[in-house]
């Protein structure tokens, strides 16, 4: 026979946090890894950068690093080179991303619509945006040479044009050749979001228009696009501020010239840090750059918060 | 049982491997070892960084590391190959990192920041005790030689001069130029050479990188204009300006460059002659290698610069070098590896395969190099070479590229004057003086 003896006198620890409180620091602690990642990775190299951006940082003379305040943003603001690249920027951007977005929409619809071959036709859509930006300047960059490029031979040959044209050569062509070559690349990126968009919209929307008597535009403006507009926002935003930071395509196919003519801010940062080790002046183009898009970004999210909504 | 069996294969596995680490400390020392390189216990080996890699220079430079290798077996030398566009970027970034590479090879315009930036070693003391030192051509020694300091060993240098297409000359019964050729035979030449029907053009101008400033720079050497004078920036003199002039006239005038000359760089340039788009162009003699290949030996040719107006002519003097920096973990590996690469067999083999002129005078004087008659040119450029006016000031080098190219290219396309571009070209090299 076996004796339990028990403590009836003793109560149990109270816990020292409460069950919502342990519930809430679980959730914290969770959150710990990303948030020191974030730290070290997004958070401290902005701090740097401003940091940076108040000093005098050429890193060929050393012996003239100094603390110098906002003199590096005052000679940004009297840079016209840097006023340039700014307009620059809002042409290569605006002019990529609204190209893209219709030329992606359009595709879109295509690929949503039933026929043979439509998963080959899928994949194929897919190709500029798979293949490395790098590699699709070099391509482009052939493909638009004056005097043996694909392109003025096929014109020559058709007829349409008499002369070579420079197209990345003439300051007055070489924006709107490397935006096309930037549309070019980013209309898979469109299509395939939009595309899942519209594979998301239920048909039984359509039958109860058509029976409405709504016809294809009608259904398009009144059911699709409705529908759609968490997505446009969504996928609009991203691709903006992508494209701000892109460089690659303008790096390889022009270097921001003829005579600046394509030059954007980030390509200028790159130039004035490894052309001029000039890392404070870097620095304080990139603090600008940052705070123009987080300022469209905050005024996008904000005229289009009510159009997400609806959606 | 199984414990037994278990220790005892445990034990026979530790065996093996403590036999294998001591067999593989001891092969390293065996004069023909199958654990390759072989190389002394605690020896750092040498990190050497190489730019421009096209197919020709990574197997010559591979061989060359290879041969220093199998040459001594206390380091060994590990090539690091980096494109030419990114090689610059790469050192910068590693250097502020603290871990540059032992030795690299730089072109002298890079020294001067580098220098600035307190990365390079100073080498003055190994170089006056090293054999060949008076065998390297004094200018050679001018462009790795900063303030008091010689920083690099000069692998090869690069003069420029004007390669012409002999075989367009009898197509369209040209007189052959001679080496004393004036601006007025130059431009007759480039006009007679530009057959727009035919999409041929004069003269390939170069519009982008560093050289679209430098080679118009001497052309206004030759209008007796000059860069720097008595302390002061002097681009924007009036020789300066109407050379400027005289040379965006064959774009704009004469119609005799191709369209895209405003961005076209190094490869466009060769390209275009290769192809046969252009029958002239200015370059040192490191494309003469390409240009055997494209167009054929028979083919083409070199003369020096023409004379221009003053008499006078220059051609820029740059050194391709190695350079060792203070952050190197093997010095004296960097600088065992440095000048084997100038011994007289490396420096021929380097060069003679390249193109390019050997920094030391025997090498040069070898019949490869004065027999070769598209070299001719460069070698009869020696003369006048003078080194890089732009190595004057160690930001100099990063304001051709930011400010001078697109400075260049607005001239170019006429956007702005030849005295406007080089008005403000001097405003911004002499606030870059200090």
């Amino acid at each position: 026979m076996s004796t339990v003896s028990v403590t009836g006198g003793s109560r149990r620890a109270r816990p020292l946090l409460s069950m919502r409180a342990r519930t809430l620091l679980t959730g914290y602690a969770y959150l710990v890894p990303a948030a020191l990642c974030l730290l070290a990775t997004v958070v401290v190299p902005i701090a740097k950068a401003i940091q940076m951006s108040l000093y005098n940082d050429v890193l060929f003379k050393p012996q003239d690093y100094r603390f110098i305040g906002l003199a590096n943003y005052m000679r940004l603001a009297q840079d016209p080179v840097f006023w340039l690249t700014l307009w620059n920027s809002f042409v290569w951007v605006f002019g990529s991303v609204v190209l893209q977005f219709v030329a992606g929409f359009a595709a879109a619809l295509l690929l949503h619509q039933a026929f043979t071959g439509r998963a080959v036709v899928r994949t194929v859509v897919l190709l500029p945006w798979i293949i490395p930006g790098v590699v699709v300047g070099l391509i482009w960059e052939w493909l638009y040479q004056p005097n043996y490029g694909v392109i003025n031979d096929l014109l020559i040959n058709a007829g349409w044009l008499h002369d070579r044209v420079a197209w990345l050569s003439n300051p007055d062509l070489a924006m709107a050749a490397v935006v096309f070559t930037n549309v070019w690349r980013g209309i898979p990126f469109f299509a395939i979001m939009l595309l899942a968009g519209l594979q998301a919209v239920p048909e039984e929307l359509y039958e109860a228009a058509r029976i409405d008597g709504a016809g294809v535009l009608d259904r398009f403006w009144h059911v699709t696009l409705p529908l759609m507009r968490p997505i446009i926002v969504v996928a609009t935003a991203t691709r903006i501020i992508w494209t701000f930071n892109y460089a690659d395509l303008i790096f390889v196919m022009t270097s921001g010239g003829p005579a600046n003519a394509t030059q954007i801010t980030s390509t200028y940062t790159l130039l004035q840090a490894y052309s001029n080790l000039d890392f404070g002046y870097a620095a304080a183009l990139s603090v600008v750059l940052l705070l123009v898009m987080l300022a469209f970004t905050a005024a996008y999210l904000r005229v289009t918060k009510g159009v997400e909504e609806t959606g | 049982m199984n414990d037994r069996w278990s220790q005892s294969r445990r034990r026979f596995l530790h065996t093996l491997a403590g036999a294998g680490v001591i067999a593989a400390a001891d092969l390293g020392w065996w004069d023909a070892p199958f654990i390759s390189p072989r190389k002394a216990w605690g020896a750092e080996p040498v990190h050497f960084q190489f730019s421009v890699p096209e197919p020709t220079r990574i197997a010559l430079v591979t061989s060359l590391v290879e041969r220093f290798n199998q040459s001594q077996k206390d380091f060994e030398v590990r090539v690091e190959f980096v494109p030419q566009a990114q090689a610059r970027q790469k050192l910068i970034s590693a250097i502020s990192a603290g871990s540059p590479p032992d030795v690299c090879q730089v072109w002298d315009n890079w020294l001067g920041q580098f220098q600035g930036m307190g990365a390079v070693e100073d080498l003055t003391s190994r170089v006056k005790s090293w054999k060949h030192q008076q065998d390297v051509q004094p200018t050679a020694w001018q462009t790795v030689t900063i303030g008091k300091e010689i920083v690099s060993l000069p692998l090869s240098v690069t003069l420029d001069a004007i390669f012409y297409r002999t075989d367009r000359l009898k197509e369209y019964g040209l007189k052959e130029p001679t080496p004393d050729w004036t601006w007025d035979d130059f431009l007759r030449m480039a006009t007679a050479f530009s057959k727009k029907d035919k999409n041929q053009y004069g003269y390939g101008m170069r519009g982008a990188g560093t050289w679209a400033v430098l080679y118009p720079s001497e052309f206004a050497y030759a209008n007796g204009a000059e860069v720097l004078r008595n302390g002061k920036v002097t681009i924007n003199s009036k020789e300066a300006v109407d050379a400027l002039a005289w040379y965006m006239d064959l774009a704009l005038k004469h119609h005799v460059t191709p369209p895209s000359a405003p961005t076209d760089g190094f490869v466009e340039i060769v390209e275009g002659f290769g192809r046969g788009i252009t029958s002239m162009y200015q370059h040192n003699s490191g494309s003469v290698g390409q240009q055997k290949k494209n167009v054929g030996v028979q083919n083409f040719a070199t003369l020096p610069v023409p004379i221009g107006p003053a008499k006078k002519r220059a051609s820029f003097y740059f050194s391709e070098t190695l350079t060792a920096f203070k952050g190197a973990r093997n010095k004296e590996g960097a600088w065992r590896f440095m000048s084997f690469m100038l011994e007289d067999e490396p420096s021929l083999m380097y060069c003679k395969t390249l193109g390019l002129l050997p920094a030391r005078k025997s090498i040069i004087e070898r019949p490869e190099f004065t027999n070769d008659p598209a070299l001719s040119g460069f070698v009869n450029s020696f003369p006048f070479t003078i080194v890089s006016p732009y190595l004057a000031y160690p930001g100099w080098g990063g304001k051709l590229d930011s400010d001078g190219v697109p400075l260049i290219q607005q001239a170019m396309v006429g956007k702005i004057s030849p005295k406007e571009c080089l008005d403000r070209f001097a405003d911004i090299l002499t606030k870059d003086m200090g």
